[in-house]
């Protein structure tokens, strides 16, 4: 795919996130601004607290933005929107939410958890076509029509995780904000899930946010990758560019955090450690994220950004 | 290997049978019913079964027995000597022994025995219908109150205001001014008996608004209506239920504890408050005219409580186990 074939689907600018106010204020989200493209599965990473999940959040409109815009195919969904728009958007991107068991109602059936959003847009002709969806929706995710009259508390983590897809994925939406869907999930059945996150992206054309804190996985599932550190982003590449060349110190201290599954080499590995005071000078000049070509994104200032794209085009580092 | 062995019998040795994992996921788990659950655990105790007869005999009692007992207090008004009469004393005055007298009479030769049935009607029928105005708006207003931040801000100044005004005072005060019939002496009570578990309730709302499965179905565009009914209340059935068990006996006693200073239904309406009130300043020399009302409205409140206790108990998941 060309740059000029890629449609942006959803574009964040300059997007600022504030909790607290006055002196107890805390951004958490700084100056944020990334493009996601219709199709692709743009994954969000970065260390607990780093703002991944407030960015999510800030798009599906429960986290309102302090300043920035949020643009979904090219109309403005951030602050306040017409009730009719405020509908169609809620109806289009849908969410799937990190903890399985916290985020289903443990007072309802399956089968109303997955009807919620149908019966709130009334996206069914009658009851029997109602039925028909859910039915086909939970045959999908691979559970059983015999599950919707069972309440959560009887599912095992990655079963309710399903059920979590399946209320989402019925709405049929073009865009999904998951939220970290696995990491509450046992290793053995994280991919199962990952697999079917792919399966419906390819049968729908789904495009996702993928957010997550494991780089292992985000490898395997993503098209291009941005790393946040502290609410700003600090690179943005697609997945093997970013692998193949880790340019910023915070992306190569994650990426070194990644295990080695091989207990003799994980041993000798030396930890790359990141500490913004030891490897940025910003006394002269304040850094910005510029791109150095390649569609790669790097967040320094002048000269590190020099560096940077010598280190890219192999000029030696 | 015991396969050669021709000396075992193979009919006896354990075989593998190859589990259908589809099949068992339909079999495995019997429907989960809510409530069928809480009468389960609600039926497992012998006690409850036994304050729940009790309770249905003092209910058919204080509604049927008026049908059959008409008691009218006015009735030997005129004749003064039939004016606190012992129960024996009234038998022998009245020719013989009838269940009318069984207790004796009153200050107006009214009868006790049929005045307490009459009064317990009354009670219950207040408490119930208190209660019921009360938990109503308190619940929905609560709901209401605990689920948006706006609403919060308004409904605290109006808190503040009339909850710090004291609640027996406004009472006397709108039954000098409305009057001290049935319905007036209601209105009173509810006027502002409601606000009190609003604000209980705004609380239990609170706890549970901001958790996962309500914003994702906030994502979902669910109306706030049926986040509360569906995500909110359901959560909360044994808190009402707790909340019943302690309102509704509650209003007995203030019934009772109104009519008794004086300011609670007129004289005209048979009420356990009323009695007591007029037996109050003779009970050590007609105590048969004190003591009924008295054992009446304590064992209704008592078993009221008693039940309530159990069902807010039994509706609490966690005794579903």
């Amino acid at each position: 795919m060309s740059n000029e074939e890629k449609k942006v689907l959803l574009s964040i600018q300059n997007l600022d996130v504030v909790f607290g106010r006055g002196k107890k204020a805390f951004k958490a989200v700084d100056n944020v601004s990334f493009d996601i493209y219709k199709g692709e599965t743009l994954s969000l990473v970065g260390e607990s607290g780093s703002g991944k999940t407030t960015i999510g959040r800030a798009i599906m409109r429960i986290n309102p933005c302090s300043a920035g815009a949020i643009y979904y195919d090219g109309k403005k969904i951030s602050g306040k929107i017409s009730k009719q728009e405020d509908r169609d958007v809620i109806r289009k991107i849908q969410m799937i939410f990190q903890d399985p068991a916290a985020s289903l109602n443990e007072r309802a059936t399956i089968e109303y958890i997955i009807s919620e959003g149908l019966y709130n847009f009334h996206l069914y002709k009658d009851e029997k076509d109602r039925i028909a969806k859910i039915e086909k929706i939970v045959e999908d995710v691979g559970l059983l029509p015999e599950h919707l009259t069972r309440y959560p508390h009887e599912f095992s983590g990655g079963q309710r995780q399903r059920v979590g897809m399946a209320r989402s994925i019925v709405m049929e939406p073009e865009f999904i904000v998951a939220d970290e869907p696995i990491s509450a999930l046992d290793v053995s059945i994280r991919a199962q899930v990952l697999n079917l996150l792919k399966k419906f992206q390819v049968e729908k054309g789904l495009t996702y946010l993928f957010i997550a804190h494991d780089l292992s996985i985000v490898r395997f599932i993503s098209d291009r990758i941005v790393v946040i550190y502290k609410g700003r982003v600090m690179e943005i590449a697609e997945a093997e560019e970013l692998f193949a060349y880790p340019l910023h110190p915070y992306t190569k201290s994650l990426i070194s955090a990644i295990p080695v599954p091989d207990p003799i080499i994980e041993k000798k590995k030396k930890l790359f450690v990141y500490d913004p005071a030891k490897f940025h000078d910003y006394s002269k000049e304040q850094p910005q994220l510029v791109d150095i070509g390649n569609g790669h994104m790097v967040f320094g200032n002048t000269e590190e950004i020099e560096r940077y794209k010598k280190i890219r085009n192999g000029e030696g580092a | 290997m015991s396969e050669k062995n021709p000396a075992v019998n193979q009919d006896e040795l354990f075989r593998f049978i190859d589990s259908d994992t589809i099949s068992s996921e339909k079999i495995v788990a019997p429907r989960y019913s809510y409530w069928a659950s809480v009468f389960r655990v609600f039926f497992r105790k012998k006690l409850n079964i036994v304050v729940l007869v009790i309770l249905a005999l003092i209910l058919l009692i204080s509604f049927v027995g008026p049908l059959i007992f008409p008691y009218d207090m006015m009735e030997n008004v005129t004749n003064a000597s039939t004016y606190n009469l012992s129960p024996a004393a009234a038998m022998s005055r009245f020719g013989g022994f009838s269940l009318k007298w069984l207790l004796g009479t009153g200050p107006m030769g009214n009868s006790i025995f049929y005045g307490v049935i009459s009064s317990s009607r009354t009670s219950i029928l207040l408490a119930v219908i208190c209660a019921a105005i009360n938990m109503t708006i308190g619940i929905l207003v609560g709901a209401l109150w605990g689920y948006s931040r706006s609403v919060d801000q308004v409904m605290l100044v109006v808190y503040n205001i009339i909850a710090n005004v004291p609640y027996i005072l406004l009472i006397s005060v709108l039954v000098y001014i409305i009057g001290s019939g049935f319905w007036s002496f209601i209105f009173a009570l509810t006027i502002t008996g409601w606000l009190g578990i609003a604000y209980f309730f705004r609380t239990q709302v609170m706890i549970i608004r901001d958790r996962e499965y309500s914003l994702a179905s906030r994502c979902l565009g669910t109306p706030v209506t049926r986040v509360i009914s569906k995500n909110i209340l359901p959560f909360l059935t044994s808190v009402i239920v707790t909340l019943l068990a302690t309102e509704l006996p509650s209003y007995i006693g203030m019934e009772v504890f109104l009519s008794y200073i004086g300011v609670g239904l007129s004289a005209s309406i048979p009420s356990l408050g009323r009695m007591i009130q007029q037996a109050q300043s003779a009970f050590m020399t007609y105590p048969w005219e004190f003591w009924p009302p008295v054992i009446v409205a304590s064992a209704i409140t008592i078993i009221l409580y008693l039940l309530g206790q159990s069902l807010a108990d039994a509706s609490d998941p966690r005794t579903h186990m």
